[in-house]
């Protein structure tokens, strides 16, 4: 099929504007983070005339940014390890496991995938209490060991099936135990599916809003970077300049991790959307 | 002979056990447990302080039916929903086809629209609540546009508009992913041979490239149908459910009810009808949807 020319150009170009467009709101968030507050008061539209490092100094004192950045990685590192050690683990014995035991405990674990999180946040912030998990970011990232598991225990339960049983049975004979088998051998075979379930993980933590304010907004100490910016942008909402820099030194770390893992962060959600 | 058996029965026993379990654990008690909590105190109520909820029957539920701001944050939540979806999937879709035909540079285009998708819903709010009030103005300034001049985020009807563009805009980058999946698993073969029959671009399109993509539609309508039954976060930086009550979802208002008024039986009782409504959804989306897969 030969392609008519002038119009996939045409095409092109259109898209290339569209997308420009598309962007236009990130655009003007980089642009004015970098303004004077009376170059963003006179116009949004303006392209900055000097570029206003002192936004950023003073966003960073005013958020007590190094402070929020280690604990939103507390959370969202300690949540994701722990979903992905004790995801594999389960999605691995479950998958090979025949029987109605196991059946059942791999319906168990991912049946809570049809249960929105708002149908049962009330409670679990009741069943954080009790079991002291409120106001901390440690217990925050165990609440994540639950509440990933469902899609993680599921995407490891399908991978399992790809890797050939033999292997385990090989293993076994020469006297391996099954936590061996599983970490020395079928772990890192697993390795596609881990770093689908790291990105979904990660990148829902990192961002997640809802469990957060629920289980931290008492504290001062605790708090993760997205409910402080929402706080910081409620208290400085005159103050533009700083509002915006604190934004854009919010979205700063997650844009950062997809531009240096870019492939496999579309890959890996895609995989998790299209198998979940 | 018999010893041995037991013993290495046993011994798998304790490996299934102790490598399964603490995932069982974690979901029991982070996910059974609280949503089995639920459904007991949707027939209570409890302020949250009292040490135990009183049991009311089916008062909550009955009170629900005559609840006019209930009412009002389903039919919010049920027409958002409804335009996110179309839209999203629809716009998605097109774009798809577009970056698919052999555009150049398709990847940096299909990142550049991925990357509001990676950034959080609240900064997302956030972004556009500096666009549409600072931002406009100015533009307003520069083109004397009439768009650019209205109050966005003050006029119901015109906040649900901003509400719905906002959610579309930073979801399509995902769903145009998808869809390019779906569109690269299109055989090249059966495409020509309906350009040889003599079939046009969109009978091209209705007719075999629709059909054999199913499988993405139903994925991608699926969860559209579910996030934006489920939306909180846009709504709460963005209009904070307002002006009034005009955007304000049933996720927020569970909240509200909840954490604000401190009506925990209640809110429980609303989020077991946030529950129900998105399982029958999708559950009846999903047989429609599957039904309609065909494979090349």
């Amino acid at each position: 099929m030969k392609k008519n020319l002038p119009l996939s150009i045409l095409l092109t170009v259109v898209l290339y504007i569209f997308v420009l467009i598309y962007l236009v709101p990130l655009l003007l968030l980089l642009t004015n983070s970098i303004k004077s507050f009376r170059e963003i008061m006179t116009n949004v539209m303006s392209f900055p005339t000097h570029i206003e490092w002192q936004n950023f100094a003073q966003a960073f004192k005013l958020m007590n940014y190094p402070h929020l950045f280690v604990n939103t990685l507390i959370v969202t590192v300690g949540g994701t390890l722990g979903v992905i050690l004790f995801s594999s683990m389960a999605g691995y014995k479950l998958s090979r496991t025949k029987g109605r035991l196991s059946w059942f405990l791999f319906l168990l674990c991912i049946a809570p995938m049809m249960i929105p999180f708002q149908s049962f946040m009330i409670a679990l912030v009741k069943v954080a209490r009790i079991g002291h998990l409120i106001g901390s970011d440690y217990g925050l990232a165990v609440i994540y060991w639950g509440l990933g598991a469902p899609l993680t225990v599921f995407l490891y339960h399908g991978f399992v099936k790809t890797v050939p049983r033999e292997l385990d049975e090989c293993a076994t004979i020469d006297g391996c135990s099954t936590g061996r088998v599983f970490f020395r051998i079928i772990f890192p075979l697993l390795q596609p599916v881990t770093v689908s379930a790291i990105v979904l993980n990660a990148m829902w933590m990192w961002n997640d809003f809802l469990l957060p304010l629920l289980i931290l907004s008492g504290t001062k100490e605790s708090l993760t970077l997205q409910i402080a910016v929402y706080s910081f942008f409620d208290r400085y909402k005159t103050d533009w300049h700083y509002a915006i820099a604190g934004v854009v030194l919010t979205i700063l770390p997650a844009v950062i991790f997809f531009i240096v893992m870019q492939k496999n962060i579309v890959k890996g959600m895609v995989a998790g959307a299209v198998k979940g | 002979m018999h010893r041995a058996r037991l013993k290495r029965r046993f011994t798998e026993a304790v490996g299934f056990a102790w490598l399964t379990l603490p995932a069982v654990l974690l979901v029991i008690a982070f996910v059974i447990v609280p949503f089995v909590m639920s459904l007991t105190y949707s027939f209570t109520k409890w302020n949250g302080l009292d040490k135990i909820p009183t049991f009311i029957g089916l008062t909550n539920f009955a009170n629900l039916l005559k609840d006019t701001d209930m009412m009002k944050t389903l039919g919010f939540t049920f027409k958002y929903a409804a335009f996110v979806v179309v839209f999203t999937n629809i716009i998605a879709l097109f774009l798809a086809i577009l970056l698919d035909s052999g555009v150049k540079g398709q990847k940096v285009l299909r990142t550049a629209l991925f990357l509001p998708y990676i950034i959080s819903l609240i900064v997302v709010g956030f972004v556009w609540k500096f666009l549409l009030s600072k931002g406009f103005t100015s533009l307003f300034d520069l083109t004397h546009l009439k768009v650019f001049g209205l109050s966005w985020l003050g006029d119901a009807k015109l906040a649900f508009i901003a509400v719905t563009v906002v959610s579309v805009w930073q979801a399509i980058g995902f769903y145009i992913v998808i869809y390019i999946a779906g569109l690269q698993t299109v055989p090249r073969d059966v495409i020509e041979a309906a350009t040889i029959d003599g079939a046009g671009r969109l009978r091209r399109f209705f007719n075999v490239t629709l059909p054999l993509i199913m499988a993405s539609v139903t994925i991608c309508v699926f969860y559209s149908i579910t996030n934006a039954l489920k939306a909180f976060d846009v709504v709460f930086v963005l209009t904070e459910g307002g002006p009034g009550t005009a955007t304000t979802s049933v996720a927020l208002n569970i909240y509200q009810t909840a954490f604000v008024y401190s009506r925990f039986g209640y809110g429980t009782a609303q989020s077991v009808v946030l529950f129900l409504f998105i399982l029958v959804i999708t559950v009846l989306q999903l047989t429609l949807f599957k039904s309609r897969e065909v494979e090349a």
